[in-house]
């Protein structure tokens, strides 16, 4: 076999092996980035390396992300955790002129009414932050481990419904996920399908 | 727009119901701040219900403009429509038919499918033999997300009213008869159409053959993932007059995942009101529970046969399988017995060796850990272990000491030793594969690659076929040992070559203390040589006062300053030093162009619109810089290169950097080396093979577009 031929072979099968850029999985670095949040204040990932951290996609118009916080289900999870030392960012991607896109104003206000309880609520009108990481609901979640890996991504639970009613029977992955991390374990179930609204990108 | 209402949260879920059409009835109609969003109805494709005859039923939602609900499968976002009946016992209800989706793109690369405007979710519905009613009231709750930019859930309870008789006549004809079009139709048939599903990496592969395809200037894949199965965004990879081939990644770790149900969709144009669409079911179970065809397997461990031969030409290989034929100039005159004892020796030496590592992977794997092909020579100490190995071959080439193995040009003594000279084969069997590992021949990629994720068996049988591969010539000149008479003869000119042989294993060693310089930094290079220093003084001594001549005295304090020698250093040079040598910044500086590969460094820059080229390499990997330094560094390639504008990235697999670990893997690649060029966000990304060629590389260049498409 001449090395043509071998090269032709060994190209096609080649070939097949490719990957698309979706969003970078579990197990990799977590994208940097550096948001500011209503007072004009910025965060950055890199700020909060050495804790876990959440991320959370929001937009106080989408009917799944208020199936969370309509009854104080998501606002008792960031109690929860920010208390154990869990850094939980809360992110707006919504563009400008889009359903949920807050102003500084506005996120403050919203944040008061739905008394919210995490870290920071951040807003990245261009969609950098969202883009990096592939979100494509409200909500989405990401957890970071403290060495800045991705452990977890997709739904906040197992029940995809904009009920509120169906909170109490569904198994909430974020809450196993940083209850298996935080106790040292390895997250059983790194990834799931978030479920949603999709995130109103520029 | 609607950002007042925000402080409204509590009654949201509420509120935002506004429909409320909660008591029964044949019409239901969601509004929201005022406008009618979405009129649902159940209409049936019957005037009258006759008992135990099925009909159709269908749940009409009707949009306003620009307002979508959802197909079976929503796509990134939204909810599929839901009905649930509420049948008096006896009654049944078939699944939805849905028809056809619409596909939509939005901003951030989020595809969805639904429907706009008007959709009709069809269920045949069989009644009981006998039904007391005249007339029947047939019930449902409803649940649907509307979108348009925002989502709103509806719901209502619905009913129809059908009288019982006898016999009955079709009712909403055209209305059915419109929808019943663009339901999906099954699968033709193979004489009409073949799909055929193969796994590439974390990818299905889809391959449609149909004359068919030439009539539809569209053709896609619509995904039905099944349970927690995440699948990416299907794309045409190639397309021929009647042959299409998909690539839909999957997301989620179904490893064992082999096939999808689906529909594939043909129109004049996307999205057009012509299409038409066949329904993909997953083949039998029997496929999908992990084992590969049998005809695929079969050439993937023909590959690794092949690969298996090549290893022998491999530059790291060629200085220890140049002792072998050494050993067969030897033999030349020897019975045709020894040679095949000490061919087999050798063989065997070569399967342990494969057998041994297949066992090791097999147990890594069932433990959890991620595998890969020369995984040991990320490890600095197994490295340097090699080196310690490869110079004390040297030294005893060069005749600094002697070992009691093969050492000697005369028939006499082999013939005494002749058991050890099997041994001494055996060990020169394994010897030639620990240092066939960096060495990725072409073949050994893909066929690996392709045994790492299949069961413990099909690994295993990999390993061999490499193995009988490696061994091939050996085992031909065994059963042939006529054909050594096309070697020279023996003489004194063999204590020559064997010298030089030794020159050869240098060569390999100073490979090796380069790889350790790329792990552990110039330092650590430094200290490992100087331990290496101290092991050869050790050989002298054994060489020059521990012969069977010199006194016992002499052999003593030889052995105890020997002893003294290679413990002390080894503790004081290897398990202190080189131990805290760290790879300094001056030592990872890349050469002109190129920067450190990181999967953001790779997102940012696709997100910037550029083409980007990833080399994935190791300072171990020999195939690898045989590529980069004829290939990737030669002018034409390099201005190419600028002259579009590409950005060129090394991913350094050299200590094993579990990130990209985890990309080669995604590649469907053991390890290095790997090439690929992304030609854009939007684009697929393309693979090279293992040996690389200017005119390849060229040629995938020319084609790249310029400007990248965008979404």
């Amino acid at each position: 076999m001449n090395t043509k031929t071998i090269l032709t072979i060994l190209g096609s099968l080649a070939a097949t092996a490719v990957l698309a850029i979706d969003l970078p999985p579990v197990g990799s670095a977590a994208p940097d980035f550096s948001l500011p949040d209503a007072k004009g204040k910025p965060h950055s990932l890199s700020d909060y390396k050495g804790k876990y951290v959440v991320l959370e996609w929001f937009n106080p118009e989408c009917p799944f992300v208020k199936k969370h916080y309509g009854g104080g289900n998501m606002q008792k999870l960031q109690e929860q955790y920010t208390g154990k030392g869990v850094v939980w960012l809360t992110i707006d991607s919504n563009a400008p002129g889009t359903e949920g896109n807050l102003s500084p104003e506005q996120a403050e206000k919203v944040a008061n009414a739905w008394k919210t309880k995490q870290t920071a609520l951040l807003l990245d009108p261009e969609g950098k932050a969202g883009r990096a990481y592939g979100a494509k609901n409200t909500p989405n979640m990401v957890i970071i481990s403290p060495e800045g890996k991705i452990v977890y991504e997709g739904a906040i639970d197992s029940k995809a419904t904009p009920n509120p009613g169906d909170i109490p029977s569904s198994t909430n992955y974020v809450k196993v996920a940083l209850d298996e991390s935080l106790s040292g374990k390895p997250v059983s179930n790194p990834t799931t399908k978030p479920y949603g609204c999709s995130v109103k990108y520029k | 727009m609607l950002l007042m209402r925000v402080t409204l949260p509590r009654k949201l879920s509420l509120g935002l119901c506004l429909l409320l059409a909660l008591s029964a009835r044949e019409i239901s109609a969601q509004s929201y701040q005022g406008r009618e969003l979405v009129k649902a109805t159940l209409v049936a494709d019957t005037s009258a219900i006759v008992p135990g005859k099925s009909f159709t039923v269908g749940l009409l939602l009707r949009m306003a403009p620009g307002w979508h609900t959802y197909w079976k499968f929503s796509g990134d976002a939204g909810l599929p429509t839901e009905i649930k009946w509420k049948l008096a016992p006896g009654w049944k209800a078939d699944e939805i038919e849905w028809p056809i989706p619409l596909k939509t793109n939005d901003p951030g690369d989020i595809q969805t499918y639904g429907y706009q405007d008007e959709v009709l979710l069809m269920q045949e519905i069989t009644p009981p033999p006998v039904i007391d009613d005249s007339v029947v009231k047939l019930a449902a709750e409803v649940n649907w997300l509307v979108c348009e930019k925002i989502c709103i859930p509806g719901s209502a309870n619905l009913q129809l009213e059908l009288p019982k008789s006898t016999t009955s006549a079709a009712a909403n004809t055209e209305l059915f008869a419109r929808y019943r079009r663009l339901l999906p139709q099954n699968w033709p048939g193979s004489n009409v159409a073949t799909a055929n599903w193969s796994r590439v990496g974390s990818a299905l592969r889809l391959t449609v053959t149909s004359a068919t395809i030439a009539n539809y200037p569209s053709a896609d894949f619509y995904p039905l993932p099944q349970g927690n199965t995440i699948v990416g965004h299907p794309k045409v990879q190639s397309r021929k007059s009647n042959e299409i081939v998909f690539r839909i990644p999957i997301e989620s770790a179904d490893k064992n995942l082999l096939s999808m149900q689906g529909l594939i969709v043909f129109a004049q144009r996307e999205n057009g009101s012509d299409r038409v669409a066949w329904r993909l079911a997953s083949p039998a179970i029997a496929s999908a529970a992990g084992s590969a065809p049998a005809r695929g397997t079969i050439t993937f461990l023909f590959f690794g046969f092949l690969g298996g031969l090549i290893l022998n030409l491999m530059p790291c290989v060629l200085p220890v399988i140049s002792l072998k034929i050494f050993g067969f100039i030897q033999q030349a005159g020897q019975s045709r017995q020894k040679i095949l004892r000490s061919g087999l020796a050798f063989i065997a030496g070569i399967f342990v060796w494969f057998i041994g590592l297949a066992l090791l992977l097999i147990g890594l794997k069932a433990a959890g850990r991620e595998i890969t092909w020369a995984f040991q020579f990320t490890n600095a100490y197994f490295v340097l272990f090699m080196s310690v190995v490869v110079l004390v071959f040297a030294l005893n080439l060069f005749g600094v000491f002697e070992i009691s193995l093969p050492q000697t040009a005369t028939r006499g003594l082999l013939g005494a030793t002749e058991r050890k000279g099997e041994a001494g084969s055996f060990f020169q069997g394994i010897f030639a594969t620990i240092l066939a590992t960096p060495c990725t021949a072409p073949f050994l990629g893909t066929a690996l690659g392709f045994a790492f994720s299949q069961s413990p068996a099909i690994i295993l049988s990999m390993f061999l076929a490499i193995a009988a591969g490696m061994s091939a010539p050996y085992l031909l000149l065994c059963a042939q040992p006529a054909w050594l008479r096309f070697l020279p003869k023996p003489g004194p000119w063999m204590l020559h070559v064997k010298q030089f042989m030794g020159f050869l294993l240098l060569a390999t060693l100073l490979f090796l203390l380069y790889v350790l310089g790329a792990q552990r930094g110039l330092e650590g290079a430094i200290w490992a040589s100087s331990f290496l220093l101290m092991v050869s003084i050790a050989c002298w001594m054994k060489g020059a006062f521990l012969s069977p001549t010199s006194s016992t005295r002499a052999k003593t304090i030889a052995g105890i300053t020997m002893s003294i020698l290679l413990l002390g250093s080894g503790v004081y040079f290897i398990g202190d030093k080189f131990n805290a040598a760290k790879i300094g910044p001056a030592d990872s500086q890349l050469p002109g162009e190129w920067q450190a590969f990181t999967p953001e460094r790779l997102q940012v820059e696709l997100a910037q619109g550029h083409s980007v080229f990833v080399d994935f390499t190791a300072a171990w990997c020999l195939t690898c810089k045989f590529n980069e330094k004829s290939v990737l560094e030669s002018a034409a390639v390099r201005e190419a290169f600028q002259r579009h504008g590409v950005v060129k990235l090394k991913a350094d697999w050299t200590s094993g950097d579990p990130a990209i670990t985890k990309l080669l893997q995604q590649f469907g690649r053991p390890g290095v080396p790997l090439y690929v060029l992304y030609p854009g966000k939007s684009e697929e990304p393309i693979v090279f093979p293992e040996l690389l060629t200017k005119s390849i590389i060229l040629d995938k260049l020319e084609n790249i577009s310029p400007t990248v498409a965008s979404q």
